[in-house]
């Protein structure tokens, strides 16, 4: 079979395209329903920082030493 | 070569160098016979990652010979200890705990293994643990890749984690002492459950060059010990700072029990629900009488209330996170899925939901809740509770609610509920003290203060220790 340069591009492109859609790597070791449950955990905390007030000044509590 | 007895096993670090000095035993003698029952007892508990026997028996020799010559390098010289499979020691394996790192080599050793071998200290062998220190939230105690920690007080029940062997060994008389690791709860935990005395230093008082990273504003190193005062030599021995961790404190630690102010000068705050409501029905005797010991002591018991904020919610959010960030390799390339437990496969997977937004939310959070603690201890020098509400859980009980399970009651009442992840996210320095039994297991206090503030919990430790003998009680042969 013979490939022209137009065509040889396209295949690359194509499968270049196809790898960058690819999703992670699913679990065949997590049942979806013990992720979702650690995606919930993540969520609920999550949505009580959301509640907690911080005044606009606070900064984040990182230390940098230069 | 003298009979060893079994109380040498479950001898102070003071008491093991007066047997030194005195002849009675030499460090080769010592060495060996811990090494030995680390490695013939260890897998009883399922303590024992990696044993060191030879080398021990190498490194003991020549503390032989240095005390020949008298070169005396202090009171760490002579003793043997284990570490948390954590810690790398250059050229033996280095699992982390997890089936995934199971091969994993280092070509140099953590400044803690350094600088203990600096003074002399033994090393007879490297600690369980449960897999990458638990970070994703596991449901089993087996959840570790030498299965699940066994307590040695009752070995149908678990040891506490993540430092499960650490405590295990010191509790079963494998090791004079042991460090350990604590991101939230693994030093407080398994020193509880196991019946050991054991110190969380200060974020950044203590190096972790060399330890595995799960949270870099959150991971620990400590001691687990016979007692506060060797919590306080031996962190004497490893603290300091260390330019190639970068969360370093850049300060030392001198232990100097003899500067402590007197009992009857200290407020210590307490909530009388974490004793009563809070407290498992079987330990609150044990849990009540400490609380009168401290009073006996002279010490002011005063009412507090930690400042109201998600403790939990801000620390998870924190730490999944930074874990995510770390073990991204490893979730990507697929290979987590070779941990033992499922749910914490899913917790590191789902970890890397978490948005820069909310960490950045939860790390305002945590400057505020340090400001607040600043002020708590404005009021009152220290802070005590229950390790742990109640004694270790059965082997095979889950941790976590099952998925789809109806959520946990709330508590009853609050008390010091969010202690161990408040104290964790301040950086804030806790120590656990055995203070008695719920039928035949240990349970205990913690200690928590200011940060820097170790020399005032030893205090408060030895003065305890000096009423009591819970922290001398030895688990069944």
């Amino acid at each position: 079979m013979k490939f022209t340069r137009r065509k040889l591009a396209a295949t690359l492109a194509a499968s270049a395209a196809a790898a960058m859609a690819q999703p992670q790597t699913p679990s065949s070791a997590v049942p979806s329903e013990e992720l979702n449950a650690a995606r919930e955990r993540i969520r609920t905390a999550t949505d009580a920082l959301a509640r907690q007030e911080v005044p606009m000044a606070t900064e984040p509590a990182f230390q940098f030493k230069a | 070569m003298a009979a060893i007895g079994d109380d040498i096993f479950f001898a102070t670090i003071p008491e093991l160098n007066a047997r030194i000095a005195s002849k009675e035993v030499s460090a080769e003698e010592l060495a060996h016979a811990f090494a030995l029952r680390l490695e013939q007892l260890g897998p009883r508990y399922n303590a024992l990652a990696l044993p060191l026997t030879e080398l021990a028996v190498r490194q003991a020799k020549a503390v032989d010979k240095d005390l020949k010559r008298g070169r005396t390098l202090g009171p760490l010289q002579g003793i043997p200890y284990g570490v948390k499979d954590l810690l790398s020691f250059a050229g033996k394996p280095t699992t982390w705990g997890a089936k995934p790192y199971a091969g994993q080599v280092f070509d140099y050793s953590a400044t803690v293994i350094e600088k203990l071998a600096g003074a002399g200290a033994v090393l007879a062998g490297k600690l369980a643990m449960v897999e990458l220190a638990g970070g994703g939230g596991y449901r089993y105690a087996a959840a570790s890749l030498t299965g699940p920690g066994l307590n040695p007080w009752d070995r149908t029940r678990w040891s506490g984690g993540s430092s499960s062997g650490s405590a295990a060994a010191v509790a079963a008389g494998l090791v004079a002492f042991a460090i350990g690791s604590e991101t939230s709860g693994s030093i407080v935990t398994p020193a509880s459950y196991c019946g050991v005395t054991a110190l969380r230093p200060t974020y950044g008082l203590v190096s972790r060059y060399g330890a595995m990273a799960l949270s870099w504003t959150l991971d620990k190193l400590g001691p687990f010990a016979r007692s506060a005062e060797d919590c306080g030599l031996i962190l004497h021995g490893i603290a300091g700072n260390d330019g190639k961790d970068p969360g370093s404190a850049g300060k030392s630690f001198y232990y100097t029990p003899q500067y402590a102010r007197p009992p009857k000068e200290l407020r210590i705050g307490y909530a009388p629900a974490d004793f009563s409501e809070r407290a498992d029905t079987s330990a609150r005797p044990a849990f009540d009488a400490a609380l009168g010991v401290l009073k006996e002591a002279g010490v002011q018991l005063v009412e507090t209330k930690l400042p109201a904020f998600p403790y939990d919610q801000t620390l998870r959010t924190i730490l999944a996170a930074e874990q995510g960030a770390i073990f991204e390799p490893l979730i990507a390339s697929g290979r987590v899925d070779e941990l033992a437990d499922k749910a914490q496969i899913a917790g590191l997977r789902a970890s890397l939901d978490v948005s820069a937004k909310d960490y950045l939310k939860a790390m305002r959070i945590r400057r505020l809740i340090q400001k607040a603690f600043a002020e708590l201890f404005a009021s009152v020098d220290a802070l005590v509770a229950p390790g742990r509400t109640g004694p270790a859980p059965p082997i095979d009980q889950p941790l976590i609610p099952l998925p789809g399970a109806a959520p946990a009651a709330p508590p009853r009442a609050s008390g010091f509920s969010g202690l161990i992840p408040a104290g964790n996210l301040a950086g804030l320095p806790a120590l656990a003290l055995p203070c008695g039994f719920a039928g035949r297991l240990p349970v205990a206090l913690q200690v928590v203060g200011a940060p820097f503030s170790e020399n005032l919990l030893l205090a408060i430790g030895k003065e305890f220790q000096s009423r009591t003998d819970w922290h001398r009680r030895r688990p069944p042969a």
